[in-house]
């Protein structure tokens, strides 16, 4: 009897936990144990304000939204080897998740299982055949095992944004990274998709078990390590070949190239996995349009019907960036404007004012239709900005013409002659008619 | 004349004027009665396509005011161009219906503005019958003028384009052509200024009112051209015509649409022409009464000749320059019937733009048709001033009929009009005998000799002297050698042919030109049912109420005006063909396939897509029907992408089944109009996908749209609304499973409804009661 009361309040509890649930990140790992051999990496970001669910990927509970509500907004997936998620959650479903603007942040391994590899190429990117590993003869750690799979990759090798990779750790005089997992290849045909993180141009993915004998699937700096994609909802996707990347034990380890000697106290894994993992989850490289106006110049608002052909134009639109939780104007020098009606008329870069809002000025084309101001600013590692305002422009009223035209004077000159000629002609022609007849009546009768 | 023949005269007027009242009245109402076939049968509704541009502007202008109306600049026209709506319109319509409108509110009665549009044709049909019979009492007599009246009100060439709700510019076109008409032959008999000033008037009207206006000035040089080659030039013709013109062209050019056409385009040179002719002809008359006969034959010779040359090589000389525009291509397929096919294919893939089939012209004009030849004959036979205007007018507008189906219009008020001539010929001649043996049999015989007497002569004041005695023989010979018999049975053999005119008309009127065309009406062939499809105005109003209120709609440019009357939501083309490069566009997008269109689409920022289907119920005038005016448009415009013959099989076939070929069953019209089309069967016996317009299962019935999606398809399937995704729906391309360098594993999932459980690898199992090794 007790048992099943137990039974139930643990029901019970459990639905509540489930229901009360406001941890916004959902970590699904292979077993538990990461869960302590990664503990920095969660601890950095339980530090920030995140709220970390852990379960098992295989968990038969596991459920990612509840009635059309997701109750995660990010997702961290820390399970290489799992070949099938449990519950409700599957590729299909995690897809969806991307689509409706979740944040997925994968691991792989050299043993990834079938999910991820699915997950991977819905969105762009294929992991290597299965024990297939990152190998560099040349840049690998002095820590490695003789496979030479533990490698180092400079800095450099960091995709050139500072929002994704952080400011400092793509400097010359940063460490190198320690990586040790499989390699990643990219979709050529993608455009969303970048390249987070390559190796050095000795390294290529392979199978260290066994000999050569098919051309390797990513060589040189060709072989991905980290890739990431930003989708057009701008709900973000990075996929690292390695789990060992974001372990507690690659933050924290002195490394030495093998080859060259060179020793870093510590590699750079550990910066450059805190800002990755602040891009993925939306904490930086976001921006958002604030307000959008537009006038006529001298005019504080927009004209209520349209524009008029050749209109002095200003165009304000103010755009911000999330700074440590805060929304700030965004600073650049390179957002343009666009004035589009199929085609675009005016292309203009915007100017910073003084407000932080950008503004540009321009005189609205001798052609009517109906356009649209266009703001498209899609740069690495922010969300693609995309803005656009619909406002008609119409042709001169029949009252705005020109009334005189200085070219037709001599129309007008002659339009007026002809009336004063008519009217002095009726004149002469109405009043002196008599006199004539009258005077030929009195040279009639002189005659006679 | 005595008192007592006074009296009796006076009599005689009043009963005339009295039938001719009574006449024209009844023909007004016969006229108006039967243009409401289609009021009756469906609603007060605004039928068509034309009608509802018209009908929008109209309501446009009666809330806005007319400064507003001119200043109309419609955004939701032709997006994203745009459309001036006050300088590309004729704004005669709008302007009478509104002035009705305000008139009628002014008197506190409030109607609609839909009800005025509604019953503006039918209303107009009566004046055009009363301005007819005035023309023709010019022409020939009062008589013949009301046959002519009771044709124009009931003949079915005429109420084709003015049945209730077809609210449409000829409907008030014809009422103002028969008007100018009128006033412009009285202005020639007169030679009055004033006639030929309101016959400029009334063709101001016109102007505003029809881009027919053309058909005027060219008609009236043309008249006036050939009674100068004819010998008949008179001052009065100098007054009316030099009055009319300059006063017609000053009016035509405050048209905003006409603007400056009439002194620059090829259309309007004619008369140009005749008017300085005439006044060479009038200078020459007067040297002619100045100079010897030698001096003036050589200057005749010389000046003429030079003239001609000298006007001809300036017309030449401008047109080459570019000042004056030569013609347009609607004017060139008037000449060469073949010219709009291979150069225009918009203008030719409009039906009304097709040439005439014979059978028309009977099924339109009925008995009039043959009658119309004899008040022809008649005219030439006793031909002065007046008639080689309806002479010249019957000739040019039977040509212009027999070219385009549309131009029957034009051809309709001059077959009555001569049909009336001829019809009261033969009544004079065989009804005179009557009348003269009755009036002989009076006291007051003389007086009806001395008035017929009186209008002879009155009639051929401006005849040529000989031809008088000659018809009073003729008549003469006539009336004594027909016997009353056959008189009577002559008379009751017209009246039977007038009578089966009548129910002719009203044949053809209720069956063929009182359907509305939004509305569909058929009827069931297993009980005599009339059912009622009215799949447009449920899709228009599906697009008004679950679209956002700037939605853009790509259709094919017929259903544009529609979309933007009943829908108000923005439309790419109407069916005001003017920018022939954005129909082509969309009709590029209609012939590509899915992917290309969709780049089309979003580059016109298109929202939604409206197709007409009638597969389903076997409506012919559907956009597959009409797709391949869509190909050769497109083509025009894009020989590269588009080409005609793709879409053709191998033997030159347009089909649409399994044989079809591959362009046309990948297109997006294709996919669009059959989009799930295969699972559908329509009766038990058949297959599935059996396309009833075409007879024909498709060829193409599995397929998904990827860059579209179904939003709304009708009761009858026939009009069908796709949604076009908008870019961040592909939010990621993945990578599909063949294009995969990393041939995927065919994992099975274990998973089923009860064990939710997923599945790891190498999962670490605990084993509980034993030591690791290590």
């Amino acid at each position: 009897m007790w048992k099943i009361l137990l039974i139930a309040i643990l029901a019970i509890s459990n639905c509540q936990a489930v229901l009360d649930n406001d941890a916004n990140t959902l970590v699904l790992l292979d077993n538990l144990a990461i869960r302590e051999t990664h503990s920095i990496f969660f601890k950095g970001l339980q530090d920030r304000g995140f709220k970390l669910t852990y379960k098992l990927a295989d968990d038969s509970s596991l459920l990612l939204s509840r009635y059309g509500e997701y109750l995660y907004k990010h997702v961290i997936i820390f399970a290489p080897s799992v070949e099938e998620f449990g519950g409700d959650i599957s590729v299909e479903r995690l897809a969806q998740f991307v689509d409706d603007g979740g944040n997925v942040l994968v691991a792989g391994s050299e043993k990834s299982g079938d999910a991820l590899r699915e997950f991977a190429s819905e969105c762009g990117f294929e992991l290597d055949e299965e024990n297939a590993a990152v190998i560099d003869h040349l840049n690998y750690d002095a820590s490695d095992a003789g496979d030479h799979t533990t490698i180092l990759t400079a800095a450099k090798n960091l995709i050139d944004a500072a929002s994704v990779v952080g400011k400092d750790n793509r400097k010359a005089e940063a460490a190198p990274l320690l990586y040790r997992g499989t390699g990643l290849i990219a979709d050529k045909e993608n455009p969303l998709v970048l390249k987070l993180l390559t190796a050095e141009s000795s390294a290529y993915s392979y199978n260290p078990d066994s000999n050569i004998s098919d051309y390797p699937h990513a060589v040189g700096r060709g072989t991905l390590l980290i890739a990431a994609l930003q989708a057009r909802n701008n709900a973000r996707v990075v996929f690292s070949g390695s789990l060992y990347f974001f372990s507690d034990e690659s933050f924290t380890t002195a490394v030495q190239y093998a080859q060259s000697g060179v020793f870093h106290k510590m590699s750079g894994n550990r910066a450059v996995a805190e800002s990755i993992s602040q891009w993925v989850f939306g904490e930086s490289g976001r921006l958002r349009v604030a307000s959008v106006h537009h006038n006529k110049e001298g005019e504080r608002n927009p004209p209520e019907q349209a524009y008029t052909i050749t209109d002095p134009v200003v165009y304000t639109i103010a755009i911000e960036e999330l700074v440590a939780g805060k929304w700030q104007a965004f600073k650049a020098n390179d957002i343009q404007l666009e004035f589009v009606r199929i085609d675009p008329f005016v292309r203009t870069t915007l100017k910073q004012t003084k407000g932080g809002s950008y503004q540009a000025k321009f005189k609205i084309p001798d052609v009517y239709g109906v356009y649209q101001f266009k703001v498209d600013y899609d740069r690495v590692g922010y969300t693609h900005l995309y803005n656009t305002t619909q406002v008609s422009v119409r042709p001169l009223e029949h009252t705005q013409y020109e009334r005189f035209i200085p070219s037709a004077f001599p129309y007008y000159t002659s339009a007026f002659s002809m009336m004063i000629g008519v009217f002095v002609f009726a004149f002469v022609f109405l009043h002196f008619k008599d006199e004539p007849m009258g005077k030929s009546v009195k040279d009639d009768k002189k005659h006679q | 004349m005595n008192r007592s023949a006074k009296i009796v005269n006076s009599k005689v007027a009043g009963y005339s004027s009295l039938i001719t009242f009574s006449v024209l009245l009844i023909a007004w109402i016969a006229g108006f009665s039967s243009r409401l076939f289609a009021v009756i049968r469906f609603e007060s509704i605004i039928h068509e396509f034309d009608p509802w541009f018209n009908y929008r502007a109209t309501a446009y202008m009666v809330e806005h005011g007319w400064h507003k109306f001119l200043n109309w600049f419609d955004e939701r026209a032709w997006y994203p161009l745009g459309r001036i709506v006050g300088g590309t319109v004729y704004p005669g319509l709008m302007i009478t219906s509104g002035s009705i409108h305000y008139l009628l509110h002014m008197l506190n009665i409030p109607v609609h503005i839909r009800d005025i549009c509604v019953f503006l044709a039918p209303v107009f049909s009566g004046l055009t019958s009363i301005s007819t019979y005035l023309l023709t009492k010019e022409l020939w007599s009062p008589g013949a003028g009301l046959f002519a009246a009771s044709f124009i009100a009931i003949v079915p060439g005429y109420i084709s384009r003015s049945v209730a709700g077809s609210y449409d510019n000829e409907g008030i076109a014809i009422f103002a052509l028969q008007f100018t008409y009128f006033l412009w032959v009285r202005s020639v008999k007169t030679g009055s200024v004033f006639w030929s000033a309101a016959a400029a008037l009334s063709y101001f009207y016109m102007v505003s009112a029809w881009g027919g206006y053309v058909f005027i000035i060219n008609l009236i040089p043309l008249h006036v051209f050939v009674l100068l080659l004819m010998g008949r030039y008179s001052p009065r013709l100098l007054t009316s015509y030099s009055t009319f013109y300059i006063l017609g062209l000053l009016f035509s050019m405050q048209i905003p649409f006409v603007g400056f056409q009439p002194i620059r385009t090829s259309e309007h040179m004619a008369a140009m022409g005749v008017f300085v002719l005439l006044l060479a002809v009038a200078t020459l008359r007067h040297l002619q009464s100045v100079l010897s006969k030698n001096e003036f034959k050589k200057l005749f010779l010389v000046g003429g000749l030079l003239a001609a040359v000298i006007v001809f090589i300036a017309v030449v000389i401008l047109t080459v320059m570019g000042v004056v525009a030569p013609w347009s291509g609607r004017f060139y397929s008037l000449w060469d019937t073949g010219y709009a096919k291979i150069h225009i294919p918009i203008i030719a893939s409009v039906s009304e733009h097709q040439p005439t089939t014979w059978f028309s012209f009977f099924f339109d004009l009925h008995i009039l048709v043959c009658a119309f030849p004899v008040g022809l004959w008649y005219c030439i036979k006793q031909v002065n001033d007046e008639r080689v205007f309806v002479v010249l007018y019957a000739i040019s507008a039977v040509y212009f009929a027999g070219v385009m189906v549309r131009l029957m219009l034009t051809l309709t008020p001059v077959v009555c009009m001569l049909a009336g001539v001829a019809f009261s010929g033969l009544l004079d001649v065989f009804l005179q005998e009557d009348s003269s043996k009755r009036i002989q049999g009076s006291t007051n015989s003389t007086l009806d000799a001395d008035d017929h007497e009186e209008s002879l002569e009155k009639k051929s004041l401006y005849d040529k002297a000989g031809k008088l005695k000659h018809r009073t023989k003729h008549d003469a010979t006539h009336e004594g050698g027909i016997s009353s018999n056959l008189k009577s049975i002559v008379i009751l053999a017209v009246l039977m042919i007038l009578m089966m005119f009548a129910v002719h008309c009203t044949w053809v009127t209720s069956n063929a030109y009182s359907s509305p065309s939004i509305v569909l009406a058929f009827h069931n062939s297993q009980d005599g049912s009339r059912n009622i499809l009215d799949d447009f105005r449920e899709a228009y109003y599906w697009l008004s109420q679950n679209t956002a209120d700037d939605a853009r709609i790509m259709s094919w440019w017929d259903y544009g005006y529609q979309i933007a009357g009943m829908a108000n939501r923005t439309t790419l083309v109407d069916n005001n063909t003017w920018n022939n490069s954005h129909i082509a566009l969309v009709g590029k997008a209609m012939s590509s396939t899915e992917e290309k269109s969709y780049e089309i689409m979003t580059s016109l920022d298109v929202d939604y897509v409206l197709v007409i289907f009638g597969g389903v119920i076997g409506y012919s005038g559907d956009d597959i029907n009409k797709f391949l005016w869509m190909v050769r448009i497109a083509e025009g415009e894009h020989p590269k992408d588009i080409k005609e013959s793709d879409f053709f099989t191998d033997r030159g076939e347009f089909r649409v089944d399994a044989e079809g070929a591959p362009a046309l069953l990948n297109c997006l019209m294709y996919k669009l109009s059959y989009y799930r089309f295969g699972e559908l069967k329509l009766d038990y016996r058949g297959p599935s996908g059996y396309d009833r317009t075409r007879n024909a299962v498709i060829g193409n019935k599995d397929f998904d749209l990827t860059y579209l999606e179904e939003a709304y398809t009708t009761e009858h399937w026939l009009v069908r609304i796709y949604r076009v995704k908008k870019p961040f729906e592909f939010n990621r391309p993945s990578l599909k499973a063949k294009e995969r360098i990393v041939p995927p594993s065919n994992f099975i999932s274990r998973k089923n409804l009860k064990r939710r459980k997923g599945f790891i690898r190498n999962r670490p199992i605990v084993v509980k009661g034993k030591r690791t090794l290590k």
